[in-house]
């Protein structure tokens, strides 16, 4: 058993937990962040990697539409070496209503959110596999951003900031004085210590499972109702501008182009559990046609992996609109004193990436008043430490940087051109993580060749860097490559089954690894 | 002289050219590259797996074929493989490949599993597990696709492939170094130990491949470096594994490190570029050319004639105009999806790339399953069927084209890589299809 | 440089085919400049891997390493173009800082034009080493680096002045096109080809022709050598519509079958119509031999001679046909190199900072020449012969020589 004392709490380690645990300690709170598992390995990390200019919400949200374009400026600004400002065009594609484009220009005008119509023939010249047959094309200020790097990247800056991230802590109980919040109780899931954290106040940001924390906490059932999408990474950069279909949002609308992919989303289906998302058959098809309506030729190029992530709906009947705060539509914070008699907590749910900072601006605001304090809020003004804190991400950096130490150093996963010196040093700071944790912030094994090639190296590294023993070293390659198949088998097609069936010659035919011995237990995490 | 096209110019397409080319016909072997012999480990399956680990793959392979007819070993037989294996022998002699078809090897793979194999280098032997063995596995610290500890410390704690081992008297007509200690072979466990060496294959070079290693290793001057190296750090009675690097064109560079090191070595093969795979991929090149076999690389088929039966012609991209290959026979050696035999489009369509061919398999349901580690997928066991003498039939068991053979993976029904089955099912198609050729021919 | 041929290097056709690649290393296998410096990253880097990173910029400057052999693409059993796609990175990259030294080597016509009407003096100035020095050091070309015999007569000079053949022809027109190099260097191998033809009963139309751009494309200058290959075409379709074009330049005529448009993504029709028309001079007698349309009354030369097929006429997917024709000559034993490249490619070999990096991709492919025979060799390109004879001491020919002699003409 161990102890902390803290003031905050935050449970959940996405987007928002970060921004919000970033913000509290800024403004001189103690704080931890809890998550059961790695920071972005939720909601956060299973998006398109979209960062909104607020085209998006032109005419169907203005509020939020304003709030992206202003967000979109400031974390390009704070954050830059996650955001690579590649622009975005919203083009109407033959059979769309070329109407809308007039309505979005004016939304454009009206909500503050930079766009021009230009040429179709210039929009086909800059983007030359973008449908010939587009009929109007905007240009807007859209970006990509790598959502892990995002939130490790506020986690740093609150560590910076005197607050303790704590990942793999599951939460088992929330323990109330009275009508007050006054621990949180975890489990340290790879050591199995428990670890009770004494507290005045928690900030639950757990997304779609903060239903199932403020149920720990007593509250009445918050009714989280995750919306699930899928998005398919395809293997290099079909464009180099996000492109957006210039219709009211829909399902397959978008594509994205992060790092060395692209990625194509999403769908929209109410599910039951956020743990258990499918990558289902049609919803794949269904954006293969979408992506066909983009690119011609869409179905033809290679597609490399596929995941589902869950949006954080709230949608609770039981809160009168008095209740919840309005900030903007699909954002929501909870008031858990007036709606359950429950004091010391706040829930909040719904929001996006782009607004995770002013999310967490509003939540801790929000706490605040509750604890009858002023405190300024300073997250927009100081830049988050980053390894070039000025310069925005290119998708060259990494090729321009193994240009310059490739005589020096391995490069360990080569499709991302990971190199060793990358790797083990991450593992030095996770040494007890899986190489899933590695990826998230490598993108080890992301490539064409889905961990054909590196897994075996990187397990290798791991087992000699001496943080593992042999039995946990297959454990991870054995993890590894299954939890990449989760994400392969649902769009395997194409080129992606021949690399399939050279990555099973080289791990059954060549390596056998069938028969490594036997784990005494799989490794979970 | 009669006419043979072969299409593929792997282990299939490169024995069946050089059978083909021996027995008096004109061959023209097609191929899009220059063969995938490079990208497996450079041994020959026969049969590994049923899934309980296989000592005796003949008499294995011999059970198979009565009790799985939808496998390839159901038509090609023990007899077919018993041939195809002692072709292959006899085209590259036992400086590139030693053992025989009634005993399995078991060789430490590159990251310490033990895998079964039929026929080997001779620079692999030595690996063959055995109760008591004590070896010391060397890394190479630029080479960053072998891990010594991976390698040792799985090696060390796996219990050695036990059971009725056979006896291995007729090893000995081989001249086998290991044939003695074999025969004593009991379950049992390996004392093994690992350490690496820095012995760069090129200045200024830190991310060296294994096929930089094996140039290294065909200069006696690097092998004295490297013995001189690694000499001192070995202790009395060790045997050396090595990632399979030692030599690429001279077949000797092993024995020439072994006799620098006074220890026996064993080479463990590597993911491609694979060593071993480019000897026995040169080797059989060579052959084949020197049988007079006219080989066109770059040759993208885009389509055939029919007409009578059979294939009349088949059309290439070449550069420039598309150039038709005519010919009495074809015999099609393409592989599986991993060379783009076969394709699955993103509609879920499964298809044969060069004639379209008629597909077995297809009817599992599903295809492609959620679990990594759970049962093989049924996709990967998609190919088209043949008869015994290797002519490619449709669903109804009729033959698709008079003058269509097939051989190697694109035969479907078997998995091949878990199984360890490839390559006995590449040789002994190859075998047939090629003697029903020259039969038809003649 | 700028404009169209640089924007179509950033995607099209070779981009596309990136999808294709499994990472299986093959390509590495067969890359002859990575086999002999670190200093390039080798095919399957610079090619389908960097390509993912590059966004209209080619940030990797050692891809300059890459000679452009295109053994790679050759060696590709999924269909990557890789060498494609690395020539279209390094135009991107040259686009603003165009050494003088890669627009001057591949101003192949001017040099010919220059140099033949003071042959004597131009090939005693390629000899002397304190000029080659300074040109070294000015231009960047290498001192010992080969270059080409200026002849004292071009092949429209040999045209003009000689007799008309006697013999009628049997089986009506072809087009010859000898490119630069067999206009003004290698005019005796445009010769023999020409008789070879004639006396095999064609009548050879050598029309009026420039240079087909491929050194220019090369070194990455795309919009000259665009214009220059579809100036070309004109020329050579100006000769006569559907007929068979036959060169002995093997480079020149992959430029024409393939290079230009899967590098430069030069899409024009007449491209497409020489492309589809042209055979290398070799494949043309072995399409006759199949279609048993060639005499085989070749007289016995007994001999070993060893065969080097340059990289640019494997890339053409043919094969080696070179090899098939010279079997049918009684006593004739060719000895196939297996090398994948002498090491020159086109002009790479002649650049002071890639000149020992040649030497070495070269050098088995010259100790094999030397070895098999120390008076003779073959090959089908001509600054492959250049680089081979030079760097060897072995007269080199073309393979179509031999077939002049078999034949009983020379």
């Amino acid at each position: 058993m161990r102890k902390l004392a803290v003031d905050v709490v935050v449970i959940g380690g996405g987007s928002t937990g970060a921004g919000v645990v970033r913000d509290v300690a800024m403004r001189g709170y103690s704080a931890v962040l809890v998550d059961r598992a790695d920071l972005g390995q939720g909601t956060t990390g299973r998006f398109h990697g979209l960062m909104h200019s607020g085209g998006r919400y032109v005419v169907s949200d203005p509020l939020s539409a304003t709030e992206c374009a202003q967000e979109n400026a400031i974390l390009s600004r704070i954050q830059s070496s996650a955001i690579e400002m590649t622009g975005g065009y919203f083009v109407t594609c033959p059979g769309d209503d070329p109407a809308f484009a007039d309505k979005f220009l004016t939304g454009a005008a009206a909500t503050g959110v930079p766009a021009r119509e230009i040429p179709v023939a210039e929009a086909l010249r800059n983007e030359p596999r973008l449908n010939p047959g587009i009929l109007r094309a905007i240009e807007v200020g859209d970006g990509s951003v790598d959502g892990w790097q995002l939130v490790w990247g506020a986690a740093n800056s609150a560590k910076v900031h005197g607050a303790q991230v704590l990942t793999y802590h599951s939460v088992t109980r929330i323990d109330r004085e009275g009508n007050r919040v006054s621990a949180v109780h975890c489990t340290d899931l790879k050591s199995g210590t428990d670890v009770v954290i004494e507290c005045n106040f928690v900030l639950n940001c757990a997304g779609p499972w903060a239903g199932q924390i403020a149920h720990m906490a007593g509250a009445d059932p918050v009714d989280v109702i995750p919306g699930r999408g899928i998005m398919i990474a395809m293997n290099h950069r079909l464009v180099n501008r996000v492109v957006n279909r210039c219709i009211y949002p829909a399902d397959g609308d978008i594509l994205v182009p992060v790092h060395t992919v692209s990625i194509i989303g999403t769908t929209d289906v109410k599910v039951d559990d956020p743990d258990n998302l499918a990558i289902e058959r049609d919803e794949v098809q269904q954006m293969l046609d979408a992506g066909e309506v983009l690119i011609p030729g869409f179905r033809n190029a290679r597609a490399l992996h596929a995941w589902a992530g869950a949006r954080p709906l709230i949608k609770d009947k039981r809160v009168s609109a008095a209740d919840t705060r309005h900030m903007s539509r699909g954002m929501a914070v909870i008031d858990h004193t007036e709606r359950d008699g429950l004091d010391g907590m706040l829930t909040i749910g719904g929001g996006k990436l782009t607004t995770y900072r002013l999310m967490a601006e509003h939540i801790v605001d929000a706490m605040c008043d509750k604890l009858g304090e002023k405190r300024e809020c300073r997250t927009a003004q100081e830049n988050i430490p980053g390894p070039e804190p000025t310069k925005n991400y290119v998708v060259t950096h990494r090729l321009e940087e193994r240009e310059h130490d490739r005589l020096d150093e391995q490069i360990i996963c080569e499709c991302e051109l990971m190199s060793r010196r990358m790797f083990t040093e991450a593992l030095a700071v996770q040494p007890k993580g899986t190489l899933d944790d590695l990826r998230r912030q490598l993108r080890l094994g992301m490539g064409p060749c889905q961990g054909g090639f590196c897994t075996t190296r990187a397990t290798g590294i791991a087992l000699e860097s001496d943080h593992i023993d042999i039995e946990r070293a297959n454990g991870l390659l054995r993890l590894f490559l299954k939890n990449r198949w989760i994400g392969l088998w649902p769009i395997l097609y194409g080129d992606q089954v021949r690399q399939t069936a050279l990555d099973n010659w080289i791990f059954q035919g060549t390596l056998d690894i069938e028969h490594l011995p036997q784990q005494m237990s799989e490794v979970a995490l | 002289m009669s006419r043979v096209v072969v299409i593929g110019v792997g282990l299939a397409g490169l024995t069946a050219a050089n059978r083909l080319a021996a027995g008096g016909v004109d061959v023209t072997l097609l191929s899009k590259g220059i063969g995938g012999l490079q990208l497996g480990q450079g041994t020959i399956d026969v049969l590994g797996y049923t899934p309980d680990r296989v000592t005796n793959p003949v008499l294995t392979l011999a059970a198979i074929a009565s009790s799985r007819p939808e496998h390839p070993y159901a038509v090609i037989g023990a007899a077919g493989v018993h041939t195809g294996i002692e072709y292959l022998k006899g085209l590259l002699g036992a400086k590139l490949l030693v053992g025989d078809v009634e005993t399995n090897y078991q060789l430490p793979t590159a990251v310490g599993a033990i895998r079964p194999t039929c026929l080997a280098s001779p620079s692999m032997v030595a690996g063959h597990v055995r109760d008591g063995a004590k070896f010391a596995i060397v890394g190479l610290r630029r080479l960053k696709d072998f891990h010594p500890k991976l390698v040792a410390e799985n090696l060390a704690r796996s219990a050695l492939p036990d059971g009725a081992q056979p006896t291995r008297s007729k090893r000995s007509l081989f001249g086998d170094p290991i044939a003695e200690a074999f025969a004593k072979q009991t379950p049992g466990h390996l004392e093994v130990r690992h350490l690496s060496v820095d012995v760069p294959a090129r200045e200024n070079e830190i991310d060296s491949s294994g096929l930089t290693y094996a140039r290294a290793f065909d200069d006696p001057a690097f092998r004295a470096r490297f013995a001189e190296t690694l000499r001192p750090l070995l202790a009395d009675g060790e045997t050396v594994g090595l990632p399979a690097v030692l030599g690429l064109n001279d077949l000797t560079a092993w024995s020439d490190v072994a006799e620098k090191l006074g220890h026996p070595v064993f080479e463990i093969p590597l993911p491609p570029p694979s060593v071993p795979g480019m000897r026995l991929n040169a080797a059989l090149t060579a052959k084949a050319k020197a049988a007079g076999v006219r080989m066109v690389p770059g040759s993208w088929t885009v389509g055939f004639r029919a007409g009578n039966g059979g294939i009349l012609g088949l059309s290439v991209a070449a550069a420039g105009a598309q150039r038709e290959f005519t010919a009495d026979t074809f015999l099609l050696a393409t592989g599986g999806f991993e060379s783009g035999a076969l394709n699955l489009d993103s509609h879920g369509l499964v298809t044969e790339t060069v004639f379209g061919l008629p597909l077995a398999g297809l009817d599992a349901e599903p295809l492609i399953h959620g679990d990594y580690w759970g049962a093989e997928q049924p996709l990967f066991r998609v190919g088209v069927r043949v008869g015994r003498d290797m002519r490619v039939l449709d669903g109804a068991g009729a033959v698709v084209h008079d003058n269509l053979y097939a051989a190697g993976g694109i035969i479907g029904g078997s998995s091949r890589w878990a199984e360890k089955s490839g390559d006995g099912i590449a040789l002994g198609s190859a075998v047939l299809a090629a003697d029903s050729i020259l039969k038809e021919l003649s | 440089m700028t404009t169209e041929g640089v924007e179509f290097a950033g995607h099209e056709l070779a981009r596309a085919s990136l999808d294709a690649c499994v990472k299986c290393t093959i390509c590495e296998t067969a890359c002859p400049v990575s086999a002999v410096t670190p200093l390039f990253s080798g095919p399957k880097f610079v090619g389908p891997q960097a390509e993912r990173f590059r966004n209209g910029e080619s940030v990797d400057h050692s891809l300059d390493y890459c000679s452009s052999c295109g053994a790679c693409t050759l060696a590709c059993p999924q269909g990557v173009q890789i060498a494609e796609l690395n020539s279209q990175a390094r135009a991107v990259m040259k686009a603003d800082h165009m050494p003088l030294r890669d627009q001057l080597i591949t101003r192949t016509t001017l040099m010919g034009m220059m140099m033949t009407p003071v042959a004597p003096i131009a090939n005693a100035a390629l000899r002397n080493l304190p000029i080659r020095t300074i040109v070294e050091k000015v231009i960047g070309i290498h001192r010992d680096a080969p270059m080409p015999p200026a002849q004292t007569q071009t092949l429209q000079g040999w045209l003009k002045k000689r007799k008309v053949p006697m013999k009628a022809p049997t089986r009506g027109p072809v087009v010859f096109f000898h490119g630069c190099a067999g206009g003004y260097f290698e005019v005796e191998t445009s010769r023999k080809s020409i008789e070879v033809l004639e006396y095999l009963g064609y009548e050879v139309i050598v029309p009026k022709q420039g240079c087909c751009g491929l050194a220019q494309q090369s070194n990455g200058l795309f919009d000259q050598a665009s214009a220059a290959v579809l100036k070309l075409c004109d020329e050579l379709r100006g000769a006569g519509k559907d007929l068979t074009i036959i060169s002995s330049s093997g480079s020149c005529t992959g430029m024409l079958k393939h290079e230009a448009h899967e590098i430069m993504g030069v899409s024009d029709d007449k491209l497409k119509d020489v492309g589809t028309r042209i055979r290398d001079m070799m494949e043309f007698l072995l399409d006759l031999h199949d279609a048993g349309e060639l005499p085989t009354d070749f007289a016995r030369i007994d001999m070993t001679v060893p065969y080097h097929a340059p990289c640019q006429l494997k890339s053409q997917g043919m094969g080696q046909p070179a090899v098939e024709v010279l079997k049918l000559i009684p006593g004739l034993t060719v000895v196939e190199s297996g090398a994948a490249c002498c090491g020159i490619a086109g002009t790479y070999g002649l650049k002071k900072e890639k000149y020992e990096v040649a030497q070495a991709v070269g050098k088995p492919l010259f100790d094999m020449v030397k070895r098999t025979n120390p008076d003779l060799a073959l090959c089908d390109t001509e600054t492959c012969r250049w680089q081979i004879e030079q760097s060897s001491g072995v007269k080199t020919e073309h393979p179509i020589w031999m077939v002049h002699r078999a034949y009983g003409l020379s």
